[in-house]
């Protein structure tokens, strides 16, 4: 029983990892738009569940504070409020699977490309960190807040502030997008 | 004492969780009778005074000497109380009914998201910082081991607890789209949109205290902002303010009078439960109170002093060698929880409800901002005095 029990806790990343694209599939294949909704609020959830097995409790929490609590919402109301019925949203949805298979094998060979190193050569054995003295004597299972502030504003605030802006333009280039339309 | 084995933690954590669970649903029937019953006083009636069982039997026969007598049954004054056993029972056995044209699985889960939302915070909310009492030593498997205040000691409980609230939003917008209804669906985006606004402000009046103390772990909280540990006396100004923000989101968040649009009967029917019938509807019921329950603890632990006689950090009065004042207790936390939803139902029996453009307003315009200045002074006061 225990053996059992620790080998779950051990591969709890795996079985959420696995959950979390099962979500994904049934979001892709589900003919309904709120269906596919719910298949995404439940690969957050997962993901978030992922970090949490990770140790990296701060993240999880607020992948589930941020993404499930606020940003699927917004998604369930404006499919809420468009409600098209099932052979419209089959069209307009579900029309480019051809388009849709490239941009995921592109897709797929981006991030083979980058985890190239951490498949088959050797990770390196510490985080990178551009300046390690800030995150001395922390504990960073335990001060999972702290650690990630200091990296957001202390090692990465240049790619962070960056980051905000391109949020910045998406959100004018949406308002200049709904603005048009409407003339 | 060795560490424990993966197999007692889950066994221990089961044990919490029931017992938990007992507490709530004891006090949730409890809420329906003092909601009865606080109303009723309140608009000069007396509420449930008698649980109707026919024209015999002890109950029936002594209230109507009473009446018959020309005097008010006061003895029946908790006679109401077994009615909670009835709406119990009738819940449970009342045909389930799904429209013909309704989503049957999304019908079936919004209900169930509701509860598991409104359950899951409980996990991280503490009712005694500490060990509460150490299971006796001859119990198998378990014997020996702490009991704790919180059924899980997480490090960002706080933030565990917005996250999960913030998913029981899905239960009330699924219901309302899935029953495939004109007024469930106006309801529920009614819901949705109310609900993500006052998260914001929620949010932003718990962070006051999250700076005061410099934690977010929730029992750590707890007890800094009730001791007040290297705190300024001055911090009572941002505290103060935000009760005051963080309980009237809470009344939005819950869908309580005056902020239940979501439910308003005058133009909606019954907002997004409208097609939802015997323990479906139930469960929606239970989340609601449930809900309440959780602000009120959180109401309690961050604002009312948790589990410690005095707020804002006056408690540095007392000393700690005082018996029982001085000291941390449960029963401080309960009291506290209890007056708090005594208000929600306070509120409820004196404000009419707003109108769906004050709602916005009061929301975008005066509660953000509002909190947002008190988080200012809140930052003053941590990093000036």
């Amino acid at each position: 029983m225990e053996h059992l029990l620790e080998s779950l806790g051990r591969n709890m990343f795996a079985i959420f990892g696995l959950l979390a694209l099962a979500g994904a599939l049934f979001m892709v294949a589900s003919k309904r738009a709120v269906h596919s909704v719910l298949g995404f609020l439940f690969a957050m959830l997962c993901v978030a569940g992922c970090y949490i097995s990770l140790d990296a409790q701060f993240l999880g929490v607020a992948q589930i504070l941020v993404y499930a609590g606020g940003i699927v919402v917004l998604f369930l109301f404006v499919v809420m409020l468009v409600e098209l019925t099932k052979y419209k949203e089959r069209d307009i949805f579900q029309n480019q699977s051809r388009l849709a298979i490239v941009a995921v094998l592109a897709g797929v060979g981006a991030f083979a490309a980058v985890f190239r190193r951490a498949f088959f050569g050797a990770a390196s054995s510490d985080a990178l960190v551009l300046r390690p003295e800030l995150a001395k004597g922390l504990d960073v299972a335990r001060q999972n807040a702290q650690a990630v502030s200091r990296g957001l504003f202390a090692d990465y605030l240049l790619p962070f502030e960056i980051l905000s802006v391109i949020l910045l333009v998406a959100l004018v280039g949406a308002v200049v997008l709904a603005k048009t339309e409407r003339v | 004492m060795p560490p424990m084995t993966l197999l007692q933690t889950i066994v221990m954590g089961l044990i919490q969780i029931v017992a938990v669970l007992i507490v709530v649903f004891i006090m949730v029937p409890l809420l329906t009778f003092a909601e009865r019953k606080v109303i009723g006083y309140a608009q000069v009636r007396l509420g449930a005074t008698r649980t109707a069982s026919g024209r015999k039997g002890f109950t029936a026969s002594m209230n109507r000497g009473m009446w018959a007598m020309g005097k008010v049954p006061v003895l029946s004054f908790f006679r109401g109380l077994p009615v909670f056993i009835a709406d119990a029972v009738k819940l449970i056995t009342k045909e389930d009914i799904i429209p013909a044209k309704a989503d049957r699985a999304v019908f079936t889960l919004a209900p169930i998201l509701s509860v598991v939302a409104a359950f899951g915070v409980f996990a991280a909310i503490a009712y005694y910082p500490g060990v509460m009492f150490y299971m006796p030593k001859n119990w198998p498997l378990i014997g020996g081991l702490p009991f704790n205040g919180a059924i899980a000691d997480v490090n960002v409980g706080l933030l565990f607890i917005l996250g999960l609230a913030s998913v029981g939003v899905y239960g009330i917008v699924l219901g309302a789209w899935a029953s495939n209804s004109k007024y469930p669906l106006l309801g529920g985006l009614r819901s949705a949109a109310q609900i993500v606004s006052y998260e914001v402000p929620l949010t932003l009046s718990l962070l006051p205290a999250v700076i005061l103390a410099g934690t977010l772990n929730f029992k750590n909280m707890s007890v800094i902002l009730a001791t007040g540990q290297g705190m300024s006396p001055l911090a009572v100004i941002p505290l103060f303010i935000g009760f005051f923000v963080y309980l009237t989101c809470g009344f939005a968040e819950t869908n309580r009078v005056p902020f239940d649009l979501p439910e308003a009967e005058t133009e909606l029917v019954a907002g997004f439960h409208t097609e939802y019938s015997g323990m479906k509807f139930g469960f929606f019921y239970l989340a609601e109170y449930a809900n309440m329950i959780v602000v009120s603890c959180l109401a309690t632990a961050f604002f009312f002093g948790g589990y410690y006689l005095l707020p804002f950090g006056l408690q540095r009065i007392i000393p700690a060698s005082v018996p029982f004042l001085g000291q941390p207790s449960f029963l401080f936390f309960m009291a506290k929880v209890s007056l708090i939803l005594f208000a929600f139902i306070w509120v409820r029996a004196t404000l009419p409800r707003y109108r769906y453009d004050q709602l916005m307003e009061v929301g975008w315009k005066y509660l953000i901002p509002l909190t947002l200045v008190n988080l200012f002074i809140a930052a003053v006061i941590r990093y000036a005095f």
